[in-house]
């Protein structure tokens, strides 16, 4: 039997719930105040035939009266919330943290996976574990999962933005969403869950995770200074991505939380100012069970659900580690309208076209790359080192597989860069390249500065840079740089500045603050100001306020040094070393290279044929039988030409045959072995046949070359 | 366009150099860096660490067969991969064989062993998968579309062919013949292994100016001569090339395939635009051997050249720096 929480704290919870006093309760069980008292303070427990009517007062069965893994449904249902309009009149279009990125899945892996990096529980020492699950609803299970929302309720206020929706964006956003929803019946449920994370802990109002992500804007509550994300506004990304500004959390705790930790469910919904039924809305509106000790018990707060109720939402986590699972709902892809790029596989293209931003398929790839360029460090592992991270993506459509789960493999998205990390974890790494798959490490300094404003440094701290020669195409663009820190995500990604010309393609990663080692000194300070020198995007390193404010004005200026110092590394690894003086100077000798130069421009005249295909077989009796086709240029004049069959030798002059037949077939005329074309004739094709008199060894173990020549084919 | 009377692969083989080591006359070996090789110019210069007295070189090869090579219903069996380098100057044809990295894999490597006393300069290797077909041994299925170059002299690995520079004074040089030539600033020598550029240091000044880097109106003068002296040795090496080809059985001329097929390769399609190379190759020697054309033709070598040396563009840059000097001084 599952156990669940206290008896005397669930009691005092579902008499709350259910808006009753504890005299109430004595009363109609029939037992003194004194007792309910003592069962609630957890002095005594009431014996079992008082359960059965604590049970019929609660208005529940006995079983949940003694597993205690859920509240009763006693008291108020669950319901959705919506935060009444500003009593000054003011009114809120959008949450402005939600436009600091565009609203594209790849953003959504960078920040949400930096979160769960951030939220790793360290002390077990394994990885933090994400799933991203793209799913899309339709028919019958749209419909089972709309009622699961309580789409009904929210529909008048999805109908009020969507009458304002003409004049601002979101307003926009959420109407194509709804609409999206109805005329294709479809709807597209992102999740995402992380196993072995802390789980939104703490109170439901009070600072803590999950005040911090449910209720709270713009707060980030860290859990170490290693951490990737210091703003607080990645989590905006996560009802950014959804088109209709709704997301539904279910986290499993890593410290009880009124003595409980799993299926802690609650929804918010970002909607703009709106009226409904005359009542003014001032935005944000949240799902769960009306909180009793709120004014008018109206203010919704998580609740303890059961697990049919968390199988209605999606919501339902694999196991009983701690962690997070966020849906998204109806989420869509803005950036990928501009992605042209779509890649030939045999993929069948949808009916709707190219322009469908859920098309979940699509997603799915793009959710791949997008987390294997920026988390392939965090998944890399070697030596005693275990990766910090693993991911993986799958797709379904009504709980039918779409796209089975696929594990993000960092050494297929970027391998070059975890063959080179991985060598250094292992300590394999050589000082000089001298085989292609060898990684070369440099230590590189930063120095870093003394903050609060004033002169001087603070202390070197050597950074490590590691470059190997790139794999292949797939590795592109070619000659970057891949920085990172201790949360190793990757942070800045950067071309190095005069390579000279006809290097072999390399690639470089540079491991700063605590991805460096634990031991490298200043480790700690360096991630602290390279925290700081960060942008919200987390896509490089340099001027911020931050920086000005705790160091001073020109301290990004230590990053640039470092900057510089990583070319010049990189330069001396992978650039041929100078020669000394040569005789002739070197624009000479530049001068005296064959190289190949843009032809010169052909001249008017007669255009001249060119063989297009050829389809040749070894006739019975031992001769080449050729099907030739030939293009012809657009031109007044055409050169009549000669077909030479020759045999192909290694060196030396190639043996002719002599042709037994030739003959037109299209397009041209053949006249004493010539080929003749009209004007204005474009395509051309004649066959023929060789002479066996002619071959001087044995058709079969011969090359057939074929060539037209203009004039007399000698 | 060529044609086996067999079924092929139709993609290439593709052939990467992973490391090159030398084997010096004291027996002792040299791991060279990456940077002796490039991938993107397909080339390894073995000259590059700057020893005189290597013997011989390893070179490591790794080849990825196209896919279909390990297809059940294949025409051929028994398929091989092998590493050949030619010597189009020696006539030096060394192959090697490739093992195959995984079980089930397409990749293939291996190592070649290029012996110093075999080559004068620049060798290509280029990799071949090979079968039996139809009880036939040896036949090829596919190779390298782009084959390597191994230079055995060369400090850079560049593809393209460079040709030598000296300097000597022509008047004292211990090579007798050049004293005939003391007058001049420069000659041109297309006889040597390849053509090289003699710099007499006779003349003052004119190696110092060669060497020169600055940006003023130096370097435009000096990009000026080098576009003189590169018009001048292009049209050396063209005669050069086209003077001794192999003739045919059947009277055409034969593509040479030390440098005078690299330099006639680049240079045809100026001389006789808008047809094959072997055409033009063609073409060419029937003026030269024939009656008449030849000396129409010499036209069309000097633009050549002239356009090998970018003579229009170092002579633009040397008048207008001439005009702002002029307007200069003027104020």
């Amino acid at each position: 039997m599952e156990t669940g929480e206290e008896f005397g704290p669930w009691l005092a919870r579902q008499l709350k719930l259910a808006g009753k006093t504890q005299a109430e309760l004595a009363k109609e069980v029939e037992v003194t105040r004194a007792a309910v008292s003592a069962w609630i303070t957890g002095r005594s427990t009431p014996r079992p035939t008082v359960m059965a009517n604590i049970a019929r007062a609660l208005g529940t069965d006995l079983g949940t009266v003694h597993t205690r893994t859920t509240d009763t449904q006693a008291g108020l249902p669950v319901t959705w919330y919506h935060r009444p309009g500003y009593p000054d009149g003011g009114r809120d279009l959008g949450n402005a943290a939600a436009f600091a990125f565009d609203a594209d899945v790849q953003v959504l892996a960078r920040e949400t996976c930096q979160n769960s990096l951030d939220e790793r529980l360290t002390e077990n020492g394994r990885p933090v574990r994400v799933r991203y699950t793209l799913h899309e609803l339709t028919g019958q299970d749209l419909d089972a999962f709309r009622e699961a929302i309580l789409w009904n309720d929210l529909f008048p206020h999805y109908s009020a933005v969507s009458e304002i929706a003409g004049n601002q964006k979101v307003g926009r956003v959420v109407d194509a969403g709804v609409r999206d929803m109805y005329e294709k019946g479809r709807l597209v449920l992102l999740r995402v869950d992380d196993y072995n994370a802390s789980g939104l802990i703490g109170d439901d109002y009070a600072d803590g995770k999950f005040a911090a992500v449910v209720r709270r804007q713009l707060e980030s509550l860290k859990s170490g200074h290693g951490a990737g994300g210091s703003y607080g506004l990645g989590k905006a990304t996560l009802w950014a991505t959804s088109a209709l500004g709704l997301v539904l959390i279910n986290s499993t705790l890593s410290e009880p939380h009124e003595g409980r930790t799993e299926r802690r469910v609650i929804g918010r919904l970002e909607l703009p100012w709106r009226e409904v039924d005359g009542e003014p809305y001032a935005g944000p509106a949240w799902f769960g069970r009306p909180d009793p000790d709120s004014p008018g018990a109206s203010v919704a707060r998580s609740w303890w659900a059961d697990e049919e109720t968390v199988a209605r939402l999606h919501l339902t986590r694999e196991s009983d580690e701690p962690g997070t699972s966020f849906l998204i709902v109806g989420a869509h892809d803005v950036a990928s309208l501009e992605d042209k790029s779509s890649d030939a596989d045999d993929e069948t293209v949808d009916e709707e076209g190219g322009e469908d931003t859920r098309d979940i398929r699509k997603m799915h790839r793009r959710l791949v790359e997008a987390l294997g360029r920026d988390f392939w460090a965090a998944m890399t592992g070697g030596g005693s080192r275990l990766p910090l991270l693993e991911v993986s993506v799958r797709t379904l459509r009504n709980g039918d597989v779409v796209v089975p789960e696929e594990q993000v493999d960092p050494s297929a998205e970027q391998p070059s860069r975890t063959r080179a990390l991985r060598a250094h974890y292992e300590g394999t790494t050589v000082d000089r390249l001298t085989e292609a798959g060898q990684v070369a490490a440099r230590s590189v300094p930063l120095k870093l500065p003394l903050s609060g404003g004033a002169r001087g440094t603070l202390g070197i701290h050597q950074a490590v840079l590691l470059v190997t020669e790139a794999d292949n195409d797939k590795d592109t663009p070619k000659n970057q740089v891949h920085s990172l820190r201790g949360n190793r995500m990757t942070v800045k990604r950067a071309g190095v500045a005069n390579l000279p010309l006809g290097i072999n393609p390399f690639q470089a990663v540079l491991l700063v603050g605590e991805a460096a080692g634990e031991s490298a000194p200043f480790a700690e300070e360096v991630e602290e100001f390279l925290r700081a020198a960060e942008p919200p995007e987390h896509d490089r390193w340099g001027q911020t306020e931050e920086l000005t404010l705790r160091w001073s004005p020109s301290a990004y200026r230590r990053i640039n040094m470092l900057t510089t110092e990583v070319n010049n590394a990189v330069r001396e690894l992978v650039a041929r070393p100078k020669r000394g003086s040569r005789e002739g100077g070197e624009a000479l000798r530049k001068a005296l290279t064959v190289k190949t130069r843009p032809k010169a421009k052909a001249p008017s005249g007669p255009v001249v044929p060119v063989l297009d295909g050829l389809d040749a077989t070894i006739g019975d009796s031992g001769e080449w039988q050729i099907t030739a086709e030939v293009s012809i240029p657009r031109g007044d004049e055409v050169v009549p030409m000669v077909p030479v069959a020759q045999l192909d030798v290694r060196s030396g002059g190639r043996p002719k045959l002599d042709w037994a037949e030739l003959a037109a077939v299209e397009g041209c005329e053949v006249e004493d072995g010539t080929l003749r074309f009209a004007p204005g004739t474009r395509r051309a094709k004649f066959r023929g046949s060789t002479d066996v008199t002619s071959h001087p060894v044995r058709t079969t173990l011969t090359r057939l070359v074929l060539e037209l020549r203009a004039g007399k084919g000698e | 366009m060529k044609i086996y009377p067999y079924k092929r692969l139709n993609r290439p083989v593709t052939l990467r150099v992973t490391s090159v080591s030398l084997k010096l006359s004291d027996g002792t070996r040299d791991q060279l860096e990456t940077t002796a090789y490039s991938t993107q110019q397909q080339a390894v210069a073995l000259g590059i660490a700057g020893h005189s007295d290597w013997v011989s070189a390893t070179i490591g090869l790794s080849a990825t067969l196209p896919p279909g090579a390990d297809a059940p219903d294949a025409a051929w069996s028994d398929l091989r991969v092998l590493a050949v380098l030619t010597d189009g100057e020696t006539n030096v044809r060394t192959s090697t064989d490739l093992t195959r990295e995984t079980a089930d894999g397409r990749d293939w490597s291996g190592s070649l062993e290029v012996l110093r006393d075999n080559h004068l300069g620049r060798a290509s290797l280029a990799v071949h998968a090979v079968g039996t077909v139809d009880g036939v041994r040896g036949r090829s299925i596919a190779e390298t579309d782009r084959n390597w170059i191994i230079d055995t002299v060369s400090e850079d690995p560049v593809r393209g062919l460079q040709l030598d520079v000296q300097k000597a004074s022509f008047s004292r040089s211990a090579r007798e013949w050049l004293h005939a030539y003391a007058d001049v600033p420069w000659i041109v020598d297309t006889s040597a292994r390849v053509p090289t550029v003699f710099v007499n240091t006779d003349v003052e000044g004119v190696l110092g100016l060669l060497d020169s880097s600055g940006s003023g109106l130096d370097s435009k003068v000096r990009d000026l001569l080098v576009a003189q002296m590169a018009t001048d040795v292009w049209t050396a090496v063209f005669h050069g090339a086209i003077g001794d080809l192999e003739v045919e059985p059947g009277g055409g001329p034969v593509f040479p395939t030390d440098w005078q097929g690299d330099v006639l390769r680049e240079m045809l399609p100026d001389v006789i635009p808008g047809v094959h190379v072997e055409e033009a190759l063609r073409q060419v020697h029937r003026r030269r051997t024939g009656d008449s054309g030849w000396v129409e033709l010499q036209t069309r070598i000097h633009y050549a050249a002239a356009r090998r040396a970018d003579a229009t563009k170092a002579l633009a840059y040397a008048i207008r720096s001439l005009e702002q000097m002029n307007r200069e001084s003027e104020k």
